[in-house]
């Protein structure tokens, strides 16, 4: 099949709603935005926190978050598969090849990414915010709800970052979902099987569909950036 | 009650350098202070040490006739005493939203709330500014909220740093006109500042730091 064949065959399949195509679409989407609201309650909290507060390694601790960020998704894969395998210490959970552990891998690959760019954002927050919060009598838990909501658009912007890392790895999804077909299939492992294969219109059709997802998240955070040019204003 | 806080000593070092070090430092309840010295003299850092922004080290500190502790800072000092910085920030609300922040840290109904919002936003003469976005203000407007925030609470203990610096014109007018009634308000008032309008202000009691040390002239 010539490369025109295969980009004709694969906007076949997307504008003929072919269901496998579609139902691994659905299986990418629905794992990687679990495996985002499992992750992002911890995340904003422990970022926020490292940010706000003085304890002894805390260097150590963001060199280890950084680090983490650098991990290949595979090695994650490789530690969640010896993990959840029959004789590893969550094999009893039986998550191995399953969608709960693709969404467990999600979330292990999202955290350091969402943790490391809220750390960034209150960090990079004016300290008066907080000091004002603080000065006017608000709790603990005030001036954290209020210091977020001030970055907010550094938090949406590691969120939808946190999202770009999870729906395109493919390592730690090969690994530990198995690729099983309808099951545990996502976009980039049915892309490495289709590809192998020499199948190349299903390959292009979720590039394509990834791609949509990689254009709408980034054209989703322009619009929070603009949105945060305007609302600095003058002083 | 004479004194609304008094500190047998207060002590702040930077490292191996001594920036302040104050003894039987007390301000007398409803009055109102301006704290003066050179630039670098401690006089921010003594307000923020007030307000619990900066760490110190103080003895036999007693509030409203309480004996208290300064580290950790307590959860009633926090109600009592309010510091406003030299140049303000607003939060991402509305001008009576920012206004009305401390009301609803303290948990006031909404209804409560908004009419004493009302009423310090007629006091800063930002009335018409009530629900516009912080972005849209000036620098003198942005001070104005920023005293109607902190008035609004009815501190017994007002910390305003340099309430005047960096405004002018009529910004500046519009500012200095409202510190009378916030010297007159019962509250405890000391105001870090070299302008020499707030300095002579009458019934306004002054306070010079310098070396490290505090005097009243």
């Amino acid at each position: 099949m010539g490369l025109a064949d295969a980009v004709r065959g694969a906007f076949g399949l997307l504008v003929n709603g072919d269901p496998v195509l579609w139902r691994i679409v659905w299986v990418s989407v629905s794992t990687s935005v679990l495996g985002l609201l499992i992750a992002t309650p911890f995340a904003v909290a422990g970022g926020y926190a490292i940010a706000m507060t003085q304890f002894p390694g805390r260097r150590v601790v963001i060199w280890l978050v950084q680090a983490a960020l650098s991990l290949p998704t595979v090695l994650i894969g490789l530690l969640l598969y010896m993990m959840l395998s029959r004789h590893g210490p969550m094999g009893g959970l039986q998550w191995l090849f399953s969608q709960p552990g693709i969404v467990a891998g999600q979330v292990v690959i999202a955290l350091p990414a969402l943790l490391a760019f809220t750390l960034a954002a209150v960090q990079a927050a004016d300290p008066r915010f907080a000091e004002t919060a603080i000065a006017h009598g608000a709790s603990p838990w005030r001036v954290m709800s209020t210091l977020l909501y001030e970055v907010r658009f550094g938090v949406m912007a590691a969120i939808i970052s946190g999202f770009g890392r999870v729906i395109s790895e493919v390592g730690c999804a090969m690994m530990v979902g198995g690729n099983i077909a309808g099951e545990t299939r996502t976009i980039t492992t049915a892309i490495a099987l289709e590809t192998s294969k020499g199948e190349f219109a299903q390959g292009i059709a979720l590039g394509v569909v990834l791609v949509t997802i990689a254009l709408a998240m980034n054209g989703a955070m322009m619009v929070l950036q603009g949105d945060a040019h305007a609302a600095r204003g003058r002083g | 009650m004479k004194h609304m806080l008094s500190i047998a000593r207060l002590t702040k070092r930077y490292g191996e350098n001594l920036l302040f070090d104050l003894l039987d430092f007390k301000l007398d309840a409803a009055s109102a202070y301006v704290l003066t010295g050179m630039n670098g003299a401690g006089k921010s850092t003594l307000l923020r040490v007030l307000a619990g922004l900066a760490p110190a080290d103080a003895e036999g500190v007693h509030f409203a006739g309480e004996a208290v502790a300064l580290a950790p800072y307590p959860a009633t000092l926090r109600r009592e005493i309010v510091y406003v910085h030299q140049h303000p920030v607003m939060f991402s609300t509305s001008v009576a939203g920012n206004i009305g922040y401390g009301l609803k840290a303290r948990g006031m109904a909404s209804a409560a709330a908004a009419s004493l919002v009302e009423e310090a936003m007629h006091w800063a003469g930002v009335q018409h500014l009530r629900s516009s976005q912080p972005a849209t203000l000036s620098g003198g407007e942005k001070q104005r909220v920023a005293l109607a925030r902190a008035k609004v609470l009815h501190p017994r203990l007002l910390l305003l740093d340099e309430p005047t610096a960096s405004l002018d014109g009529e910004a500046r007018e519009q500012v200095l006109a409202l510190i009378p009634s916030l010297t007159q308000s019962g509250s405890t008032v000391v105001m870090a500042c070299h302008d020499r309008d707030l300095i002579n202000l009458p019934n306004v009691r002054r306070l010079k730091l310098r070396d490290g040390q505090l005097e009243e002239k």
